[in-house]
């Protein structure tokens, strides 16, 4: 039982990590912009394919392909930022519309390109094992761990003492405020946009190799991204992290006492209850513009 | 009297469509009707009250469920089954609908789509009673409208009762609330509006709307399956929604002819033609926020200004 239970938490720790660049990407752009991006999972696939288009057509090198998938989505978020979601500024309703829209555009593009199935990102770290004990797991697993945790880290570092990064707290803080004191507020909503986007597609990139990559494969990550956001509280950081690993986690354990095909009602259901005990989360962000 | 002469001679037109129609354009006019019921029922709640629910053809998938399973395993006729369905599906929108009426903006967004993929999870794996994600079979068409054609009738039936429904809603002092909680809901609330009885009575009437639809769809399809419920579908009915224009009563039925007929017009590849929508969804939000038929009224006004 103790080694089930450690199996699950190990799975539901590398799923997390996956929640957790999702929903960091998406609390970025949302404590910046005020903007909730539906379309942030089809970013996060849009990462799975062009991850395998570079590694298979431009490089064979895995560490370079992400970098490079990285870079790409980025401007693509830079351009949806300008394109899309700035004009929309100030209208939820509308930006969340408009992200539907993107969500039905890239998914059937990434389909009319790619075609419906599902491709493969053959990577070794996938088929070697590492022993944990008596359990063993794909190097993979725990290179999404420990990747995640570097870019977490890595984060924080950067928000708090970089000169960029405490202009995108200030924005986040006080849009009218941060103007005053001469920060680019505009060049800020781009920067947390390509920031974010680049995240998600991270998560694309390194989740491609191990579950195969689809044109649906973000929906489930979009949404279990939310409910981390959701139960670390809106517009946290530290937040996002947090929920984000709890929901991966318990929907990992879950499976030991319920049937699997459960688990994303498993996430829901926590993420309803929380909201329902503790609206503002656990980490208790009063977000911008709530009531 | 013009207007209601030009309805009444639309409405006529409509039910002569199978006269002159091919069985293929049939088909495509029954996906239409079925597609703008529930689309009438989401424009109750995103148009005119200004709740924007992502998960509402689950209940649609309710209504389609408790259907078949009445039809088909309590072997009730179809016109009970209907009935019951449609208040099942009203009863699951109030209940669920008074959870996420409880969060506000995006939160309520957020809460619709996690409910809406909850349910879609049991019609998916609760397999005694579903069948399963292949689908629950053998469900039969109303009794008098097995054909293509009288079952038109029966899908335009429903569109035009939706509507007149939706019609009669707006017009009332119920419809004027909504559209005072769109405004201003605080202004509503300090008027002595009780706008969660509202919303959870409005977030209700669509549910039960979707269900109608619902059960009409899978009684012409003949079987219910998890796939036409999904997230994308809920995503579908919104586009419907705001490409026909958001808070126009006419709105979901060009919504829905433009989503279901024009494509197979155009005879375009299914993929191209979701990218094409998606596309059109954003230039709808940044350009016509008022949709299609915010467009066509606009053009009207135009012609009658310079023809004056």
């Amino acid at each position: 039982m103790a080694a089930a239970l450690l199996e699950q938490v190990i799975n539901g720790a590398m799923t997390g990590s996956v929640y957790v660049l999702v929903a960091l990407g998406m609390v970025l752009i949302y404590g910046v912009m005020h903007v909730l991006n539906f379309a942030h999972g089809v970013l996060f696939m849009l990462g799975g394919y062009l991850c395998h288009f570079f590694l298979t057509r431009l490089t064979g090198n895995y560490a370079l392909a992400v970098l490079l998938t990285m870079a790409a989505l980025a401007v693509v978020g830079a351009m949806l930022e300008r394109g899309v979601f700035r004009p929309l500024q100030g209208n939820l309703r509308n930006q969340v519309i408009a992200s539907l829209g993107l969500i039905l555009a890239l998914e059937n593009l990434a389909v009319a390109l790619w075609g419906p199935n599902a491709l493969q990102i053959k990577v070794p770290a996938t088929e070697r094992l590492v022993a944990l004990g008596e359990l063993r797991f794909p190097l993979q697993h725990l290179l999404i761990i420990g990747v995640t945790a570097a870019v977490v880290a890595a984060m924080f570092v950067f928000l708090k003492w970089s000169k960029v990064g405490t202009a995108l707290r200030a924005t986040s803080q006080d849009r009218n405020a941060a103007r005053v004191v001469g920060i680019p507020v505009e060049r800020m909503d781009v920067a947390s946009f390509a920031l974010g986007t680049a995240l998600a597609a991270l998560g694309g990139a390194l989740v491609g190799p191990l579950f195969l990559v689809f044109p649906q494969m973000g929906d489930a990550p979009m949404v279990k991204g939310l409910a981390g956001i959701l139960l670390g509280g809106m517009g946290s950081v530290p937040g996002a992290v947090v929920g984000g690993l709890i929901i991966g986690i318990a929907e990992s354990v879950s499976t030991l006492f319920l049937p699997t095909d459960y688990r994303d009602s498993v996430a829901f259901a926590i993420m309803v209850l929380i909201l329902l005990a503790r609206p503002r989360g656990l980490f208790g962000v009063r977000a911008r513009g709530e009531p | 009297m013009k207007r209601l002469v030009a309805l009444a001679a639309l409405v006529a037109a409509l039910y002569a469509v199978p006269a002159l129609a091919t069985p293929y354009l049939l088909h495509v006019m029954v996906l239409s009707c079925l597609y703008a019921i529930p689309a009438v029922g989401l424009n109750l709640m995103l148009g005119y009250t200004g709740l924007v629910s992502l998960g509402h053809i689950a209940f649609a998938g309710i209504g389609a469920y408790v259907a078949a399973w009445l039809m088909v395993d309590a072997r009730l006729g179809f016109w009970s089954a209907l009935a019951i369905a449609v208040a099942a599906s009203g009863l699951a929108g109030a209940l669920i609908g008074a959870i996420c009426l409880r969060f506000r903006s995006h939160f309520f967004m957020i809460v619709t789509l996690a409910f809406g993929l909850m349910l879609y999870s049991v019609m998916n794996n609760w397999d005694d009673v579903t069948r399963g994600a292949a689908g629950f079979p053998g469900i039969p068409r109303a009794p008098g409208f097995t054909t293509l054609e009288s079952f038109y009738r029966l899908a335009l039936s429903g569109a035009l009762l939706a509507f007149a429904i939706q019609w009669r809603v707006v017009r009332s002092d119920f419809g004027r609330i909504l559209l005072a909680l769109r405004q201003d809901e605080r202004l509503a609330l300090a008027k002595g509006v009780n706008a969660a009885l509202c919303k959870t009575a409005v977030f209700a009437l669509g549910s039960a709307l979707a269900g109608l639809g619902g059960v009409l769809l899978v009684s012409f399809l003949r079987v219910a399956a998890p796939a036409s419920f999904t997230l994308a579908e809920s995503i579908n009915a919104v586009l419907v929604v705001i490409v026909g224009g958001a808070g126009s009563l006419a709105g979901p039925a060009l919504g829905a002819l433009l989503f279901v007929a024009l494509p197979e017009y155009l005879r375009v590849a299914a993929e191209w033609r979701l990218v094409a929508f998606g596309v059109l969804l954003v230039l709808i939000t940044l350009f016509a926020p008022r949709g299609l038929a915010g467009l066509i009224a606009e053009g009207w006004r135009r012609v009658a200004r310079r023809s004056q």
